[in-house]
């Protein structure tokens, strides 16, 4: 550990006679991240599930250079245990970086795509919210088949129409549900896809989205 | 009488030799022959004429068309009457033969007038040719001349006929199934013997005999002249009132010798006969002692009906039947005099036989003729060939707003990132410039700066009083925008220090709670809540007018 920069030398003038002089202000340097957290490095590991395996590979690059370059993390992939790890550097600007890397990659291996997730690099208030279809309804067998088959619409149209109105990336996993995006907007497609799920057609969904869109582009 | 007649004939010898092409270029002595001609048949025919104006035809200084019409007047009732003649005819044939046969043995009058007509007729027949030759105004006469002289000819039979043979014919062609010459005369007579009493009427057909006797062919031609405007002999003036004697036919001997012969004892005898009856017939409710009255007035006013005269005898009637209309005006009315009648008031199917005057309120049906169906076609014609439809038409609703931009859905997978897509939205936020993509047109912005600078000039004229400062774009406006884009250029993160402290966002203390959050207590308390703000401020108001009122009056009493 580097010992400390010791505070500019204070020239401590002998006080004059019957003055009593206050010390002046001290100046701190702002604190790098290393210094922070007590000069210690700090990990991040993110798991690879085995179907985000090949695209992990396919698209390496496009996630070391923003990481890397632009986050100063250190980013590398343990084959073996199959898992990302994320290593702050010397001259890691803020620590916040490594979480925003680490929720990058983690986005990325819950589905989203790179340049969909880079926005998670770029902009603090963007979240990942997850949640599952048995979290809103129980549906067994075909009802949940078809559950999943309203949520996508034909071709993916309605997850689309969604993504679009609301400003927010979808991934549809299964019977889990990931939503990107900024609160609100989070909370605007969750509930369309909630209504989706509880058996409201697609129509419907489609005109309140109208509505709400018009609302969130009347705001400039 | 003859050289008119045979200077007559010449010139339609005349007229018939000239050559046909001559008629086409007017030719005086041509117009004066026809002239000439005319002028002859119309006389001729004159005789026959019964009611024509003129005694003989006026050609000198007329032209074609009124000599036409001179003709005409006397012709038209000739060609009716030989119509009316020859359907006699067509009915029963026999008459015909007992005209030629009454011909033949006709006065020399008759005769003469056949011979004349036979001589006349040969030329009509020939003169007929002319009738294609109509060009000339001046032929206009002679045609009609022709067929004066055809009529004629038939009249001149007829004439002889009807002088000899009326003793045998008692009912001529006047006599139906409807009208019997036999029953009309005993009707008459029996009127007459009602108003007149049987004596008179006696003594009247007595004298009328006398005088029918004198004037048998005469009546006998009335009777035709009656039914069937025959005109073969002059017409007597004297037609009225023979209408008004009709009751004889002297042939009926035997109802008028009864009649002739009654004696004034059989006269009193029947009229006691009579005076009974009459008895009964008056009696309907009436006193008995009104009837012998009546009974004795009627027979004193039969006894002297002879002796009253005829005015006495009109007063006497108009008496009778202003007793008969007081009666009835006695009598309830009909149920068509009195006033609202219900069905049960009327007898059964009254008001069917009743023609009864409704306001009909709806206009007659039109009558669709050939021609209204024509003008209908060609409305509909026209209105086609404009576009003119009277289609109803929806108003044009006023646009109350300008149309909002209608974002569609996109249904394709964003080709950008969501990366991109924030920044790009940033970007809007903090360059205030690029705000305004939301309109659509340059036009549009045109315009509404333009409008703005007018409002500016408007509310200027008011002072201003009331107009809020207009809103300009490039003045600053406090936003809530991140405090770093003040400062840098394209900042590759943002930090979340807004311009605006928190407190200026949103000042709210307290448990704040959605209105969806609220529990019934919730709601309860903040509508009483509210209440009680509003009162306190209205009370507040009204304190202050009171005092303002009473500050007012103050000044008012010091004054």
């Amino acid at each position: 550990m580097e010992p400390l920069p010791s505070p500019a030398s204070m020239d401590v003038e002998a006080p004059a006679p019957a003055e009593p002089t206050l010390p002046a202000k001290p100046l701190f340097a702002p604190l790098k991240a290393q210094e922070m957290s007590d000069g210690r490095v700090q990990f991040r590991k993110v798991s690879v599930p085995p179907h985000r395996y090949s695209p992990l590979k396919k698209s390496w690059m496009d996630i070391y250079t923003p990481v890397y370059e632009h986050m100063k993390i250190d980013i590398r992939m343990n084959l073996k245990a199959r898992k990302v790890e994320l290593k702050t550097r010397r001259d890691t600007p803020d620590v916040s970086n490594l979480q925003k890397c680490a929720d990058f990659v983690q986005a990325f291996m819950l589905g989203f795509d790179v340049p969909d997730a880079v926005a998670l690099l770029r902009l603090d208030e963007l979240y990942v919210e997850s949640f599952e279809i048995k979290d809103v309804k129980t549906l067994r067998g075909e009802h949940l088949s078809r559950a999943i088959g309203r949520l996508s619409g034909k071709g993916g149209k309605t997850k689309f129409a969604i993504e679009n109105a609301t400003k927010t990336r979808i991934v549809i996993a299964d019977s889990k549900i990931h939503i990107l995006g900024s609160f609100a907007n989070i909370k605007i497609a969750r509930d369309s896809l909630c209504s989706l799920i509880l058996g409201s057609p697609a129509g419907k969904v489609y005109s309140k989205l109208r509505a709400v869109s018009a609302r969130l582009a009347e705001r400039f | 009488m003859v050289n008119p007649e045979e200077a007559g004939l010449q010139v339609l010898r005349r007229l018939k030799s000239t050559d046909p092409p001559t008629w086409l270029a007017p030719n005086p002595s041509l117009a004066q022959d026809a002239r000439a001609a005319s002028l002859h048949l119309f006389s001729s025919l004159q005789p026959f004429a019964p009611k024509s104006p003129f005694d003989r035809l006026l050609v000198d200084g007329f032209d074609a068309e009124q000599i036409w019409q001179q003709i005409d007047l006397q012709s038209q009732p000739l060609l009716s009457g030989l119509r009316r003649e020859l359907r006699r005819f067509e009915k029963n044939p026999a008459e015909i033969s007992d005209l030629f046969g009454g011909g033949e043995a006709s006065e020399g009058k008759g005769k003469g007038r056949g011979g004349g007509v036979d001589d006349l007729g040969g030329e009509g027949m020939e003169v007929d040719g002319f009738d294609e030759f109509d060009e000339d105004g001046d032929s206009d006469g002679e045609e009609d001349g022709e067929g004066g002289a055809e009529e004629r000819g038939v009249e001149g039979g007829e004439s002889g006929e009807s002088e000899e043979g009326e003793e045998e014919r008692n009912d001529g062609g006047i006599e139906d199934k409807f009208l019997k010459i036999k029953e009309l005369e005993e009707y008459l007579q029996k009127d007459e013997a009602r108003e007149y009493g049987l004596e008179d009427g006696s003594k009247k057909n007595k004298e009328k005999k006398t005088v029918a006797s004198d004037s048998d062919e005469e009546e006998e031609e009335d009777e035709e002249e009656e039914e069937g405007d025959d005109d073969d002999d002059d017409d007597d003036d004297d037609d009225d009132d023979e209408l008004g004697e009709f009751d004889v036919d002297d042939e009926d001997d035997g109802g008028m010798g009864k009649l002739g012969s009654a004696r004034y004892e059989d006269f009193f005898g029947g009229k006691k006969e009579k005076v009974a009856p009459r008895k009964y017939r008056s009696s309907d409710g009436l006193e008995s002692s009104t009837d012998d009255e009546g009974e004795e007035n009627g027979a004193d006013g039969n006894k002297g009906n002879h002796n009253l005269s005829t005015h006495e005898k009109e007063l006497l009637d108009l008496k009778a039947k202003i007793e008969q209309m007081e009666k009835s005006n006695l009598e309830p009315k009909t149920w068509t005099m009195q006033g609202e009648v219900t069905a049960a008031k009327r007898p059964k199917n009254s008001a069917l036989e009743v023609d009864l005057d409704f306001e009909h309120n709806v206009r007659p049906a039109p009558v669709i003729t050939e021609e209204v169906t024509a003008s209908l076609e060609e409305l509909i014609r026209n209105r086609i060939l404009e576009g003119h439809f009277d289609d109803v038409e929806k108003p044009p609703s006023l646009p109350t707003k300008a149309p909002r931009e209608i974002k569609e859905l996109d249904e394709n997978k964003s080709k950008r990132g969501l990366a991109e897509i924030y920044e790009e939205e940033y970007a809007q936020r903090t360059n205030l410039a690029s705000a305004p993509l939301s309109f659509s047109d340059e036009l549009k912005k045109e315009a509404s700066l333009l409008f703005k600078k007018v409002c500016l000039k408007l509310d200027a004229l008011s002072h201003f009083h009331f107009a809020p400062k207009p809103i300009i774009e490039d003045m600053s406006i406090q936003a809530n925008v991140p405090a770093l884009a003040m400062e840098e250029i394209a900042p590759l993160a943002v930090s979340d220090a807004a311009m605006l402290a928190p407190e200026e966002v949103f000042a709210g203390k307290g448990d704040i709670k959605d209105e969806t959050e609220l529990t019934q207590a919730d709601r309860k308390r903040r509508r009483a809540k509210k209440k009680r703000i509003n009162k306190a401020e209205a009370t507040k108001r009204m304190a202050k007018k009171g005092r303002e009122t009473a500050l007012n009056r103050g000044e008012g009493k010091e004054e």
